[in-house]
């Protein structure tokens, strides 16, 4: 069978599945069943057009549905599933339910996880697909490999699952945790027509089929909780889920170029820390990278934040730095390097139950490039959510923050959560 | 909650001669229980009387010094699965971890973090924590009487003062059942946060109050926790009171 067909299988047996899991779900027992899920609509508004997206008014709207079903004490069940649909082609028209979050753009209908746990005494073993987070800062997580982001928009990611088997055992005070995924899920890049890809003026991209890897990803970390001091040492081996690209020019003018994603080898060795001390707690977090692929870079990504509530305020604020021990050319889309060598923050302040602000911020250290999002959040009820905020990005093109100056943006967002 | 009740569970004996330590230790000693369940729904009373409602479901194995909690919110729908994890210890003050479900993300609660209130409501993280006679100072101050029900008033201080945000509290005990029906929490000498416990009913043998009124005096604010479905030695397991545990709850 080949791969098309195979996938094709795959995703009957998947919409079988959430739907099976959908008409069960409510009549489980009822303390045993918990729901939750939200519709969205957001309106976002570029002040600035781009040389390759002249929109500036953006619609987009995202149902989420979340169901967990406990069995017994020891097995439960999660699911969920997104729908979705905008006014600027980032989601696709086809309305096939999608598992393996693999699409170009993003799909209309999307199994958000689907997981069964097991869990007896130390061990709990979580089959299928989940998220998985590792690492301990807020700004920036060098060590989280099994976490791939939807970077369509680059500066508002959201994080997608993975389709994994993931053992962890351990107490309260050590844990290890070990994930096997059989099935890569790459981050989502910026679309190529759209504003959030930066293409040099006078060329003509065109997007060829990507490289996709096989095999799979292997990853352990030891976590250990102790009186004065959280710390974890990681370990991942498999493949980078930010790509690197192939470029080939084509005979013909205008000038065009066809351009072929595709995924670096990767093996990482992280470590991460959180230290309360007597009026901040510390966080740091780095990792390591080697690569067998002779286009990728070997380096180290570090973080090092503190942060301390304080009434209504909290406050986080770091710096991200990265070190390259071998350099090697290639053109990487690669976020997590663009907010390195970078002060970042983090701060917010509840005005009361209903309300609150939060600004968020990254800055170069070389001043070239600055990010800045500033959000006013209220509730209405209980179900009712209206956001608003401004992100704010300026630098030189140079500058993995700055190449995205003219796409500075208002968001203006209405979230009704059940 | 009643894991307060516990920690300003100070009382003593109808003897005059009962010393502040006792009295307390015996309100402690009957409201001992293998574990306890609840379905909370809270009332939260801003400056300007705006009201939000949240409701959480706590779970506690064990009692008093070296007691564990996992409070859960149920409601209102954008906090649903948001977590407390709360690990008693009888020499020190808590540790204590928040769980996000929507970053999926478990947080430590550092000592210095614990004075702020806890996801809008007002009790603070600390006042979530259930500690051991041993870690304070009790002083008897006299006898009040509070809603007609003859107390003890007990004044409590920190043994190592840098350990909690209030430099002393005062609990009023009741003589006829030794429940806590108010404490006084102080900053230095300002009254910061008065806790009052209504509604008592005895359940599985155990005086519990049914209504708890925690009042932020320097917000002008308040929350009402009402404690539905209690329920005392409720089987649960260690395992299911760990930070591992907390991340694979919805």
């Amino acid at each position: 069978m080949n791969r098309v067909a195979q996938a094709s299988a795959c995703r009957g047996q998947l919409q079988f599945a959430v739907l099976l899991l959908l008409i069960l779900a409510p009549r489980a027992y009822s303390q045993t069943f918990t729901q939750r899920g939200f519709l969205e609509t957001d309106l976002i508004g570029y002040p600035q057009t781009a040389p390759n997206d002249s929109g500036q008014v953006i619609g987009e709207a995202l149902f989420r549905y979340e169901a967990f079903y406990k069995l017994s004490p020891d097995w439960q069940f999660a699911g969920g599933i997104d729908a979705r649909t905008d006014t600027h082609n980032q989601v696709d028209r086809d309305w096939q339910l999608s598992w393996d979050d693999r699409e170009r753009r993003r799909p209309s209908f999307a199994v958000r996880q689907l997981s069964a746990t097991y869990s007896h005494n130390k061990l709990t073993v979580e089959l299928g697909k989940q998220f998985i987070r590792w690492g301990k800062a807020d700004l920036l997580n060098p060590t989280s490999r099994f976490s791939p982001q939807d970077f369509l928009t680059v500066v508002d990611a959201d994080f997608l699952a993975v389709t994994a088997a993931r053992l962890t055992y351990g107490g309260q005070s050590n844990t290890i945790e070990l994930v096997w995924s059989p099935l890569f899920t790459p981050s989502r890049v910026p679309l190529l027509g759209q504003r959030w890809s930066i293409v040099p003026a006078g060329v003509t991209l065109q997007e060829q089929a990507p490289s996709l890897p096989g095999g799979s990803q292997f990853g352990a970390r030891w976590n250990h909780i102790g009186r004065a001091a959280e710390y974890s040492l990681s370990f991942y081996d498999g493949r980078n889920n930010l790509p690197l690209f192939n470029f080939q020019l084509q005979p013909q003018l205008p000038l065009t170029v066809d351009v072929q994603r595709f995924y670096p080898q990767m093996r990482m060795y992280g470590g991460d820390a959180a230290i309360p001390l007597k009026s901040i707690t510390v966080k740091v977090e780095a990792a390591y990278f080697t690569s067998t692929t002779k286009t990728e870079d070997e380096y180290a990504l570090f973080v090092a934040q503190v942060e301390r509530q304080a009434g209504e305020w909290f406050f986080i604020g770091g710096y991200a730095g990265e070190a390259i021990t071998a350099y090697r050319p290639g053109l990487q889309f690669a976020p997590d390097r663009g907010l390195t060598r970078a002060f970042l923050g983090h701060a917010g302040y509840t005005i009361d139950t209903n309300r609150s602000v939060a600004l968020e911020t990254a800055i170069r250290q070389n001043g070239r490039g600055v990010w800045v999002k500033l959000e006013y959040s209220q509730s209405f009820g209980q179900h009712w959510r209206a956001t608003a905020g401004y992100t704010l990005i300026r630098g030189d093109t140079s500058d993995f923050l700055g190449e995205y100056r003219r796409n500075s943006h208002a968001l203006l967002a209405l979230r009704y959560s059940f | 909650m009643s894991k307060l009740l516990p920690f300003l569970c100070l009382l003593a004996l109808p003897l005059p001669a009962q010393d502040a330590r006792q009295i307390v230790e015996e309100s402690q000693r009957r409201g001992r229980a293998a574990s306890q369940h609840y379905e909370g729904v809270l009332e939260v009373f801003g400056a300007h009387n705006k009201v939000s409602k949240k409701s959480w479901q706590s779970d506690r194995l064990g009692s008093y010094g070296n007691s564990k909690a996992v409070i859960r919110f149920t409601a209102p729908a954008e906090v649903k699965g948001v977590a407390l994890l709360v690990l008693n210890h009888p020499d020190r003050s808590s540790d204590q971890w928040m769980w996000t479900p929507a970053i999926g993300r478990d947080r430590r609660i550092a000592q210095q973090d614990r004075s702020t209130r806890f996801f809008g409501t007002d009790f603070s993280f600390e006042d979530l924590e259930e500690r051991d006679v041993g870690q304070f100072d009790f002083r008897l101050l006299g006898d009040e009487t509070i809603e007609g029900a003859p107390c003890w008033k007990i004044e409590s201080k920190p043994r190592q003062s840098k350990s909690s945000q209030y430099t002393s509290s005062r609990v009023w005990i009741r003589k006829d059942n030794y429940v806590p029906v108010q404490y006084e929490n102080f900053v230095k000498d300002a009254l910061v946060r008065r806790l009052r416990q209504k509604e008592i009913e005895k359940i599985q043998g155990i005086y519990t109050p049914r209504l708890l009124e925690m009042t932020d005096l320097r917000r002008d604010s308040r929350t009402v926790l009402k404690l539905e479905n209690v329920r005392y030695e409720v089987p649960m397991k260690e395992d299911d009171f760990t930070v591992q545990a907390l991340r694979r709850q919805p």
